[in-house]
């Protein structure tokens, strides 16, 4: 099995234990309608992407639960039997959030979504540096997890965050000098598929990098 | 270094592999009307007998260790594709109980089935790819790059999806459902049938006698619509474009076409589109989606099976379910027809404008 080393070119992280207060959404999406059509995951993107300094090119998105919000609607729209919103099932799709970015960003380059449970955002980070590695360029690499639904106290019995999200902009590293191992701090609280990525971005918070991480 | 696919199995509405090569070569669409799904409507939807999704995961999975040249899946990296995942059980409590309190969380996302096949198979770790219905297509993509780069010496993609009541009711919602069977690039096609699929490819970085290549892959974003296509047909054909740089190959080397094909009114238009403009009337295209049904997460890697058999069966299948076809200027087939096929392009297009083009070919 083979072992990259990657540069974070820079990184980002948010959490709330409710609901994140300021995304920027008017800055970053001056369209009002196409602003109303966010989903909070695709939101967290979003924010998280600018403050990544991250554009356009190749992305990798990671959730593990997806657009849990838009699913809700549907599943309460065929239990109560009331209208079943169109714009809420194009929205439910797990790629929602990589897809919006896409659009408001014109960006016409390759998107993947993963979704592997609580290794999620490890998954995405050990994709986006293949992506990195194969088209030796730079790539965004972004999880997020809004799990604020209602009565999600039925279900959750992990998490304290229910919206958190963290970014890293990766790319290959011309030689290894200096890579770590990504460490496994446990950021209490908050959901376990987002921790490697959370760990990377405070590494690169505190001064650390470079990466290694196998593929 | 090269991507083999060296095994494959799938079941779907139309049985296993050698059933549904029949039923295609044959023009027998395996899909049903049903009532079961939407209130005083019906639905054309293709759907399998199970108990549940893994027995059908367990059974093809099996199968395709069984023929394969591996005793285990120790020294095997997983890629599912899926768009659903665990969704179908935990739909069904929570329309029975109308609360979450019984559903378990690790059985709603796409992990509750790699996590199943991970347990039972023990394989040496695993991914998942949810890009709506470019899910296993992309897992075939990220496969062939990883074999490429020589990270892995065996990778089982497995394209996976179980018809839920939220996504038949999702696309009738957004008017693009047909009550009949649909009718793939037909000018009065009225829309697509839902349907469930669980294909499973071993590839490998060696070489067998049965061999066919993953030669290319291409993928791009349309920045256009959430649902609706660039009507221009750009991001499909860029990513039939890029599949073609990457296979090394030009438009006169691709035999057959396996068009995404859905019959909605804006994917048939603009594929067609697509392919008039990167390919002319020279390639025959089609959609097998008339017998098999629009299997969603799982349908790239069901029409990348499908190309492996036109390849090996060195015969182009007709379209079936088309009257009057809309697009005069590419070329459908209406009966097989028997010649070298030396490579086939396979189409996926999703939600968000995902695009993703697959070649296949026959080993030199």
């Amino acid at each position: 099995m083979k072992s990259v080393v990657l540069n974070i070119c820079s990184a980002s992280k948010i959490y709330d234990q409710t609901r994140i207060d300021d995304l920027e959404e008017k800055r970053l999406v001056p369209n009002m309608m196409l602003r109303r059509r966010l989903t909070r995951n695709a939101k967290v993107m979003l924010y998280l992407s600018d403050k990544c300094g991250f554009q356009n090119g190749k992305v990798v998105y990671g959730s593990c639960f997806g657009e849990l919000e838009e699913t809700v609607k549907i599943a309460d729209s065929i239990a109560f039997k009331t209208t079943l919103s169109p714009t809420a099932f194009q929205n439910s799709v797990y790629n929602t959030a990589s897809s919006y970015f896409s659009l408001i960003n014109s960006d016409t380059d390759e998107i993947l979504t993963i979704s592997n449970g609580m290794k999620t955002s490890l998954d995405a980070l050990k994709i986006a540096a293949l992506q990195s590695l194969v088209h030796g360029e730079k790539v965004l690499c972004v999880a997020v997890e809004c799990l604020n639904i209602k009565n999600i106290e039925q279900i959750n019995k992990c998490a304290n965050f229910l919206e958190a999200g963290a970014a890293v902009v990766v790319e290959i590293a011309s030689d290894e000098k200096d890579a770590h191992e990504i460490k496994s701090v446990k950021f209490k609280g908050i959901i376990d598929s987002l921790q490697a990525l959370l760990n990377v971005v405070d590494m690169y918070e505190n001064g650390i990098t470079k990466i290694r991480i196998e593929l | 270094m090269r991507a083999y696919i060296n095994n494959y199995e799938l079941q779907c509405n139309a049985g296993n592999v050698s059933e549904l090569m029949d039923a295609i070569y044959k023009k027998k669409s395996a899909l049903v009307e049903s009532s079961d799904y939407i209130q005083g409507s019906t639905a054309g939807l293709g759907i399998m007998k199970y108990e549940n999704i893994y027995e059908v995961l367990d059974k093809v999975v099996s199968k395709v260790l069984e023929a394969s040249n591996l005793s285990t899946f120790e020294n095997t990296l997983l890629i599912l594709g899926s768009s659903v995942g665990g969704m179908q059980e935990c739909e069904t409590i929570f329309y029975r109980d109308k609360n979450y309190k019984n559903i378990n969380p690790n059985k709603y996302s796409m992990n509750a089935l790699s996590d199943y096949l991970a347990k039972k198979y023990k394989f040496y770790d695993t991914r998942a790819i949810s890009t709506a219905c470019t899910s296993s297509a992309n897992a075939l993509l990220l496969a062939k790059r990883l074999l490429d780069v020589e990270a892995y010496e065996n990778i089982l993609v497995v394209g996976a999806d179980g018809i839920c009541n939220s996504t038949v009711q999702g696309f009738h919602a957004l008017g693009v459902l047909s009550s009949k069977k649909c009718k793939p690039f037909d000018i009065n096609r009225d829309g697509m049938n839902v349907a469930e699929a669980v294909a499973a490819i071993l590839l490998q970085n060696k070489k067998t006698e049965n061999s066919i290549e993953l030669k290319g892959i291409g993928a791009s974003s349309d920045a256009y619509h959430m649902t609706n296509p660039n009507p221009e047909g750009i991001g499909a054909m860029e990513s039939m474009n890029h599949a073609l740089k990457d296979a090394k190959l030009e438009p006169c080397d691709i035999d057959y076409i396996n068009a995404h094909g859905t019959a909605t009114l804006a994917n048939d238009r603009v594929e067609a589109l697509a392919i008039e403009n990167v390919f002319g009337a020279r390639v025959i295209a089609n959609s097998t989606k008339a017998i098999t049904g629009h299997t969603l997460g799982a349908a790239g890697a069901v029409e990348a099976i499908i190309s492996c058999e036109v390849i090996k069966h060195k015969k182009i299948p007709p379209q079936t379910n088309l009257d009057e076809q809309e697009n005069q200027n590419i070329t459908i087939s209406h009966e097989s027809k028997i010649q070298e096929v030396r490579n086939v392009l396979s189409n996926s297009f999703a939600f968000g404008g995902n695009n993703t083009s697959l070649i296949l070919g026959a080993q030199k």
